[in-house]
């Protein structure tokens, strides 16, 4: 399938699951099986690894256009926990990969010690990377080895508190090959997290240039004033930079790389989250922060997703060391080679 | 409709970069010049014409007229290496970005085959007559006129804001053909013309700028003849073929690398050891920027050469890229302590004040910020998307 096409089939999936009723009961819920069944019957949740370790198969482009439609649509769902990043632990280390939804551990995981975990408490394996002297291994938790205390993100998305409380003998485990550490996996994280955003703003470009242009004031509509254009004109460059970022990094990850280029990328979202949803907010007015406008679902995700897989200040901080380790000369071609 | 696709270079779009490289490492070579930023290089004929030997100008021009038949993206390869090393690009720069490509475009057989090639060898240069005392964002109100007399036109008024106008040979100048009761359309009945900056009747005063040079300058014209053969395109169409010139003007990357060679020198005064904090930040962030920009540039150039007119795209990025230029001064500027001073002490220091002092004109040149948004705003409609 074009990419193209995926992304247009999972944009009419998503919005036929993804109502506003139905994104606000989620979150009120915790979980919505309504929208992860329609979405695994699919197959989209293992989009992207491959089909001989129980993947749906596809390119990790593929993968990528699928959650960037799933961040479009605000879908509460884990779907970058289960493919992009879950399934490709376990695929990479030769692990089953279960029927259902699965949740990782972002950092390396500490046994009997809580961790923050996003949708810990609807998974069916929760996975992450142990480091067992020296030995990097994925280990998969079955519901039953961990205890869950519930939290939510500024979303209202499940960022629960995940025990693992089964010893290390107990659980699925074996080692990560070259390559998959805990560093690839926050990478991979902080990736995700752009990628939806990307289609976050989409979303909010969208409602921000179609509410300015119903909304009328003055007797025109708001969208006529200059100083409203300037807002949507903000949000349209914040959507692209970060569109075209994501689709950057995607491309440099998929081809074993993305060092530099999903670093970026996690800087510029918190650039285009702070920058957006200022504007998009502002060109909304008072309607923009009720809960029956569903500006909200997206702003909301995009000022949680900010924070996740490392804020910019770490993000900034490791890149710029290492640019400037690299020197003067090498600045350029290290940033568009 | 805005939409950026994702474009990367090609294996020979890469070799001719690397090229560019090894050509400015070799015949130019750190220490042994003062660096521009971006596009304010010196004006350095003898080097526009060492590029042009390599077949680095006029590169999207075509070859019965000296040019290259080369791509967009191609020109956007050698003018990014040019403008982050502070090459001096101004002899040609104005003539390759645009005067060029728009005579090319709308210019006629004998127009092209008299100035493509002196273009393409870096021996013409051009510059830009739009801006004039009481017409800047409101360029149609423009007030020089031209009037028919025998087989040409006689020009009067006065231009501004023209970058080395005493410098250059020739410039297109924007001038109302027939008044504007006319038609009652303003945007009618306006006129690009050649004109030769050295015809009698010409007169040029150097306007000192901010930091002290006199590369500003207005152009006075008290009755030029120009004759009919230098009416650039057709007589009324001038708002039109301006249009596509200012777009040919925008999105490039001389719009995000204005400030490059600041960051640059500050990267180099810690590179190899352990930055502060605020350093390392910094470089951080303006990395990730630039890489960005240079990817929303690059697809503009690819755009183009698919035969699509990326104007709004263009204005949405200009707009931007601009204000990053000057965001990313200002944050260099907080990582420095010390008060500079003029004109500056050391290569960094010296890049600090001109930047600084220039940075105003960043967001000004090429159409204002508040224009380009208003552009922008156009290309945001309901049903489109980004």
């Amino acid at each position: 399938m074009s990419d193209d096409l995926l992304t247009e089939t999972a944009n009419r999936l998503f919005a036929a699951t993804c109502t506003t009723e139905v994104v606000e009961a989620a979150e009120r819920d915790g979980w919505c099986a309504t929208v992860w069944d329609a979405v695994a019957e699919a197959g989209f949740p293992w989009v992207g690894v491959p089909e001989d370790s129980g993947g749906s198969g596809g390119s990790f482009e593929d993968a990528a256009a699928l959650l960037r439609a799933a961040g479009r649509a605000a879908a509460p769902i884990p779907l970058a926990e289960t493919g992009v990043l879950g399934g490709w632990l376990l695929a990479s280390a030769g692990l089953e990969l279960p029927d259902g939804p699965v949740a990782v551990v972002p950092g390396p995981v500490q046994l009997g010690q809580a961790a923050t975990v996003a949708w810990g408490r609807a998974a069916e394996r929760i996975v992450g990377l142990v480091d067992d002297g020296g030995t990097t291994l994925v280990v998969a938790a079955r519901a039953d080895q961990v205890e869950v205390d519930p939290g939510r993100n500024l979303a209202g998305e499940p960022r629960d508190d995940v025990r693992i409380t089964a010893r290390l003998g107990e659980l699925d485990a074996a080692p990560a090959p070259d390559g998959v550490d805990a560093a690839a996996l926050w990478r991979r994280g902080a990736l995700t997290r752009v990628v939806m955003a990307a289609g976050a703003l989409e979303a909010m470009t969208d409602l921000t240039v179609e509410y300015t242009h119903q909304r009328r004031q003055f007797g025109k509509p708001v969208a006529t004033f200059q100083a409203v254009q300037q807002h949507l004109v903000t949000v349209a460059q914040a959507t692209a930079r970060l569109a075209m970022a994501a689709d950057v990094a995607c491309r440099a990850v998929a081809r074993g790389d993305g060092e530099v280029q999903v670093a970026a990328a996690k800087i510029l979202l918190d650039d285009a989250v702070e920058q957006a949803t200022r504007s998009a907010h502002q060109a909304h007015g008072a309607m923009g922060v009720t809960r029956e406008y569903p500006l909200h679902h997206v702003s909301r995700r995009l000022w949680a997703w900010r924070h996740e897989y490392g804020g910019a200040r770490s993000w900034r901080a490791a890149l710029g060391t290492t640019l400037v380790d690299r020197g003067a000369d090498e600045l350029f071609l290290a940033v568009t080679g | 409709m805005i939409r950026f696709e994702m474009t990367e270079l090609t294996a020979a779009e890469r070799a001719l970069r690397d090229d560019v490289v090894a050509f400015l490492a070799e015949e130019l070579p750190r220490g042994s010049f003062t660096p521009g930023l971006g596009m304010n290089g010196a004006k350095d004929p003898s080097f526009s014409k060492q590029l042009a030997a390599r077949g680095w100008l006029g590169m999207a021009l075509p070859k019965r007229y000296g040019g290259h038949d080369r791509s967009a993206v191609e020109r956007f390869v050698v003018a990014e290496q040019l403008l982050r090393w502070g090459a001096p690009v101004g002899h040609h720069w104005v003539a390759d970005r645009q005067s060029g490509p728009v005579i090319a475009r709308f210019g006629t057989e004998e127009q092209k085959q008299r100035f493509l090639p002196g273009i393409a060898a870096g021996e013409l240069s051009f510059c830009i007559g739009m801006s004039e005392p009481d017409s800047g964002s409101d360029l149609a109100s423009i007030s020089t006129r031209a009037v028919r007399d025998g087989d040409g036109w006689l020009v009067t008024g006065r231009k501004i804001w023209t970058t080395m106008a005493h410098l250059h040979d020739w410039i297109i100048v924007l001038c109302r053909t027939s008044p504007v009761e006319d038609t009652g359309d303003k945007h009618a009945g306006l006129t690009q013309l050649i004109v030769d900056l050295r015809s009698p009747g010409i007169t040029t005063y150097p306007i000192p700028f901010i930091d002290g040079t006199a590369d500003f300058a207005e152009v006075v014209f008290d009755g030029v003849f120009v004759p009919d053969e230098l009416v650039l395109g057709e007589p009324g169409a001038g708002w039109a073929q301006n249009t596509s010139e200012l777009a040919f003007e925008r999105g490039g990357p001389d719009r995000w690398l204005s400030t490059y060679l600041v960051v640059e020198e500050l990267v180099r005064l810690y590179e190899g050891g352990d930055p502060p904090a605020e350093v390392a930040d910094l470089a951080g962030w303006a990395a990730a920027n630039y890489w960005v920009f240079h990817q929303l540039s690059l697809a503009i150039a690819r755009m183009v050469d698919d035969g699509r007119s990326p104007s709004t795209e263009a204005a949405l990025v200009k707009e931007m890229a601009t204000r990053f230029e000057q965001d990313v001064l200002n944050a260099v500027l907080r990582c420095v302590e010390d008060p500079p001073m003029a004109p500056g002490r050391t290569p960094f220091e010296r890049l600090l004040v001109t930047a600084t002092l220039t940075a105003p004109s960043f967001t000004l040149r090429g159409g204002t910020n508040e224009i380009l948004r208003s552009v922008a705003a156009k290309g945001l409609r309901p049903g489109g998307r980004v």
